[in-house]
């Protein structure tokens, strides 16, 4: 039989709490190990025990990292969630189950494979054999698929890392397992890993912790939170890289941590910090935005820089807290009431997540305004592949701050608003430098910080500010363009969907189409978008939300004879994207437009 | 010519004050600006180290009209202590003043206001408590007593947060009550709690000219007038000059050493008052309120209790004040972060 080396998707099926988590990483981790690309979608409940949780696994020879279009392996765990797993297998699946769920296994089609999972933990640790259990589908896909004995017990080291009683019962449980599947099941599994040239230096991280460490290069100062999924990571992430990373010469550390009472508080407190010449941020997710939209608005208007980061989860409302979606972007663009706009950072690996993670307060001081990085729960929560973070390249832009008598005095007529070198940027001093102090103020102001309702005054401010915002666009990350020589069909997307691009391409491919893509990286977008667009005949705009956001900016803000060209392809499910679903969509789109 | 009259750092009163204010005329508020420009003049506070720090709302326009020379932010409503705070967490060198309305915290800032008390944030923290919303004509604020009547409309009936009880319950470090019309009082109160360090408070009441100075309201100057129960004279003697303003008998006062130096006497009127005693604070202010009294006075009084700041091992120079190599690790540390997840 010739086997399908290094191309399969593994679902696990198993209940939130159940120490799943740890081996689901066993066997991301043993299979990176090997030089396998792979990678790892945690689909979890909002909830600490009980909710069932999947672990979708894939490998690809090919590099894609979207759950694949079928399930070939499906581990069943989970009771309550039994049928329906099963229901929902294709014919020919090979299916692990756990005998001790005494539940039955109906599918003729199917190759089905048992093994008395918590039965056989027991007999290592009767009190551990709930968590045990899941040590044993470890074991049974080592020996279907020949996972590397060595790399496994490096992956449970990693896991268990200074346990040693841990390591010790969990390779013994993986053993167990491998040998119950070897002596008991009589079959030889289609699907097979193989090892591969792994460079030496990549690692898996989510990208939350790559957003972390970035901030931290970047120089955070402080960092006010609230606690909500799936941004949590991210702070927690910063929080304990400081004492290691954020030390001053007294031994004292050069980031002060709050956590604050709720994410207006936490918005509030980064525009302190900015406003007394700190570099603040925060970390949220959509319901956290909402909440802080206030600021946001006071940010725009009173030019106070800071930097929050909202990783994305399914909205509205409370949503699916725990699912992910890119459907925040148009609201962290135009936050607040009036007419604001704000610059996006959106990194699409977690390379961008660091890199964006220290450019941000770079942004954000030059500029004099808020930034928003825009992550989702897909990109921060998940580990990716990384060959390591690179140093900035750029030295810290503190932006246009005044910070001596001669400095001040060498700008005739110094206002606080006042535009002196025709870029909307004014100059601004720190309080405790008594250097021209003003009152800000959210309220109506002239060049002079000074409360005013004049209308001249009033437009002329907001004229500024939109020529502000306006000129970040080509100082901000261009996008990335990956063109074909046809030049008829241009994809934009953004963000995590990335990860999924290359495997929708080779899909629409097949179908005989060849396409260009664009993913932007921020807003207001690039000039490079607008070129892009313009050297297509038909550009889909690719999102996963319902309304086309990024599609609605576009519209709003190109040439109006550019628009019956765009396309918008949005689809949300809060599952993380499958390339099938959203190539299938483009060619109707295409087709329907043609 | 009258000389003119310097204060410890040389610095006229003129160095001091604000804008015109465009408050109603009489308005309690804009004593109390004064008292904030004459206190801070009278400790020899250097302007451009104040930040001064408001909300929204008629009393939170009042930084306008003092302290010209010192950076502030009219920040927005019912917020300004988060804003408070992550400036004080990259600046600690800043002092802290600010000033607030009763709509403004104990109503839509109640929460920032209650984890500022939490955090012992360091700051003063002015409330020019008037009972009801002035820039939205009228409304009444949740610290309106029950039974009060403002000049149009119907009696308040429901009950009022006593944002003082509020404060000593929450464990704040400096608690006190005055009125916009007690000059000496409040001058004493303001430039004590500016030599407090940590989260200062002073409810203070301001009536409110044109909506409640009917003589229903318990809000009014006649009524607050006959209605004032004064805990204690207070006499503020500044480090800097021992000496000044002390006029009391052996045994009838009691003194409060502040973190700078600067010392609060007490001087006994009626039963002593003893503001180490959060229990006897309580006391006071319900025992007052039950038969329809402001308590006046220092209410409350802890000190040497760790700030906001303090327990953040934090390092000594001002975060907002440090070098790229201060600030950003070095790229042999990342590096190192590099190395470290590659061998897991």
């Amino acid at each position: 039989m010739s086997r399908i080396i290094n191309d399969f998707t593994i679902n696990v099926a198993t209940a939130n709490g159940t120490g799943s988590q740890s081996s689901n990483l066993i066997i991301l981790h043993s299979m990176f190990e090997m030089g396998v690309p792979v990678s790892g979608k945690n689909l979890f409940p909002s909830n600490i025990s009980g909710l069932p949780t999947w672990f979708i696994i894939r490998a690809s020879d090919k590099g894609y990292q979207a759950p694949g279009d079928e399930t070939n392996i499906q581990i069943m765990m989970n009771k309550d969630t039994w049928s329906k797993d099963l229901d929902s297998l294709k014919p020919g699946t090979i299916i692990v189950y756990n005998e001790d769920a005494k539940l039955p296994v109906e599918r003729d089609d199917c190759v089905c494979l048992g093994m008395p999972m918590t039965k056989m933990a027991r007999g290592i640790n009767p009190k551990l054999a709930r968590l045990m259990a899941n040590m044993y589908y470890v074991g049974a896909l080592a020996h279907l698929l020949g996972i590397d004995e060595k790399a496994i017990e490096k992956a449970v080291e990693q896991q268990f890392r200074g346990k040693e009683k841990a390591i010790e019962l969990n390779n013994r449980a993986i053993s167990e397992g491998r040998s119950y599947a070897e002596e008991n099941w009589d079959f030889e599994c289609q699907f097979a890993v193989e090892a591969r040239d792994k460079p030496s230096e990549t690692f898996l991280i989510e990208g939350n912790e790559a957003v972390a460490l970035g901030s931290i290069y970047g120089g955070i100062n402080m960092l006010s939170w609230y606690p909500i999924t799936p941004s949590s990571s991210l702070a927690e992430s910063i929080i304990s890289w400081i004492p290691k990373l954020k030390e001053g010469e007294d031994g004292g550390l050069t980031c002060a941590v709050v956590q604050a009472e709720d994410e207006l508080a936490a918005a509030g407190m980064v525009l302190g910090a900015g406003w007394a010449g700190g570099r603040g941020m925060t970390c949220t997710s959509g319901p956290g935005i909402s909440l802080m939209s206030e600021f946001i608005g006071l940010f725009y208007f009173s030019e106070v820089p800071g930097v929050i980061w909202d990783i994305n989860r399914t909205g509205p409302s409370t949503g699916l807290p725990t699912r992910t979606q890119q459907g925040d972007l148009s609201m962290c663009y135009e936050a607040s009431h009036g007419d604001t706009q704000h610059i996006v950072l959106i990194p699409g690996t977690v390379d961008e997540c660091f890199e964006f993670g220290w450019r941000a307060f770079d942004y954000a001081e030059r500029f004099q305004t808020l930034v928003f990085g825009f992550g989702d729960l897909d990109l921060g929560m998940n580990r990716w592949s990384t060959s390591g973070f690179d140093y900035p390249s750029e030295k810290m832009d503190r932006g246009k701050v005044i910070r001596t008598q001669e400095e001040l005095d060498a700008i005739a007529n110094f206002g606080r608003y006042r535009d002196v070198d025709g870029d909307g940027i004014a100059y601004r001093t720190l309080p405790g430098s008594g250097l021209a102090p003003i009152l800000y103020r959210g309220t109506g102001h002239d060049e002079d910080g000074i409360y005013s309702e004049d209308p001249q005054v009033y437009h002329a401010t907001m004229e500024r500010l939109r020529r502000k915002i306006d000129g970040a666009r080509d100082v901000l990350p261009a996008p990335i363009l990956r063109e074909e020589e046809e030049g008829e069909i241009g994809i934009i997307f953004y963000g995590s969907m990335e990860n999924t691009i290359v495997e929708i391409d080779d899909i629409l491919e097949e179908s005989g189409l060849s396409v260009s893509t664009c993913r932007v990286r921020a807003l207001p977008y690039h000039s490079e978008v607008e070129d892009f667009i313009d050297r297509h005949d038909r550009v889909i705009v690719l999102e996963i939300n319902r309304d086309g956001q990024l599609y609605g900016i576009l519209r709003k803000e190109l040439p109006a004879n550019m628009i019956p060209k765009m396309h918008s392809v949005a689809y949300s499910d809060g599952m993380p994207p499958r390339a099938r679903e959203y190539a299938e969509r483009i060619i109707q789109v295409l087709e329907a437009s043609e | 010519m009258k000389p003119v009259k310097l204060n410890v750092i040389n610095l006229e009163k003129s160095e001091y004050t604000g804008g015109k204010s465009s408050l109603c005329p009489g308005c309690g508020h804009d004593q109390i600006s004064n008292v904030i420009i004459q206190a801070a003049w009278e400790n020899g506070i250097k302007p451009e180290g104040i930040a001064k720090m408001s909300g929204i709302g008629c009393s939170s326009k009042t930084p306008a009209y003092f302290l010209s020379k010192s950076h502030g932010f009219n920040t927005v409503h019912g917020r300004m202590p988060s804003v408070t705070t992550g400036a004080n967490m990259v600046n600690k060198s800043l002092s802290f003043l600010a000033v607030s309305g009763d709509g403004d915290t104990a109503s839509i800032g109640i929460g920032q206001f209650i984890h500022a008390i939490r955090r012992n944030l360091d700051m003063v923290y002015i409330i020019e408590n008037n009972g009801v919303y002035g820039l939205t004509k009228g409304q009444y604020s949740a610290t309106v007593e029950k039974g009060s009547k403002k000049k149009k409309g119907t009696t308040n009936e429901q009950a009022p947060i006593d944002l003082c009880a509020m404060a000593i319950n929450l464990g704040c470090t400096f608690v006190a009550r005055s009125f916009s019309g007690s000059k000496k009082q409040l001058t004493a109160l303001v430039r004590a709690a500016m030599s407090h360090r940590g989260m200062a408070v002073i409810d203070v009441i301001s009536p409110c000219v044109t909506f409640a100075n009917n003589d229903e309201s318990y809000r009014s100057y006649n009524y607050v007038k006959a209605n004032d129960e004064v805990l204690h004279i207070l006499d503020y003697i500044p480090h800097f000059s021992p000496l000044e303003e002390v006029d009391v008998p052996e045994g009838e006062f009691s003194e409060i050493s502040l973190f700078d130096g600067s010392t609060l006497r007490l001087e006994t009127v009626g039963d002593e008052h003893d503001p180490t005693n959060a229990v006897a604070a309580l006391a006071a202010i319900h025992e007052g309120a039950a038969e329809g009294r402001h308590v006046t006075g220092l209410l409350h009084y802890n000190p040497n209790q760790p700030t906001a700041t303090d327990t953040l091992g934090l390092t000594e120079a001002p975060l907002m004040g440090l070098s790229e190599e201060q600030n950003r690790p070095s790229k042999e540390s990342l590096d190192k972060v590099n190395a470290g997840f590659r061998a897991k």
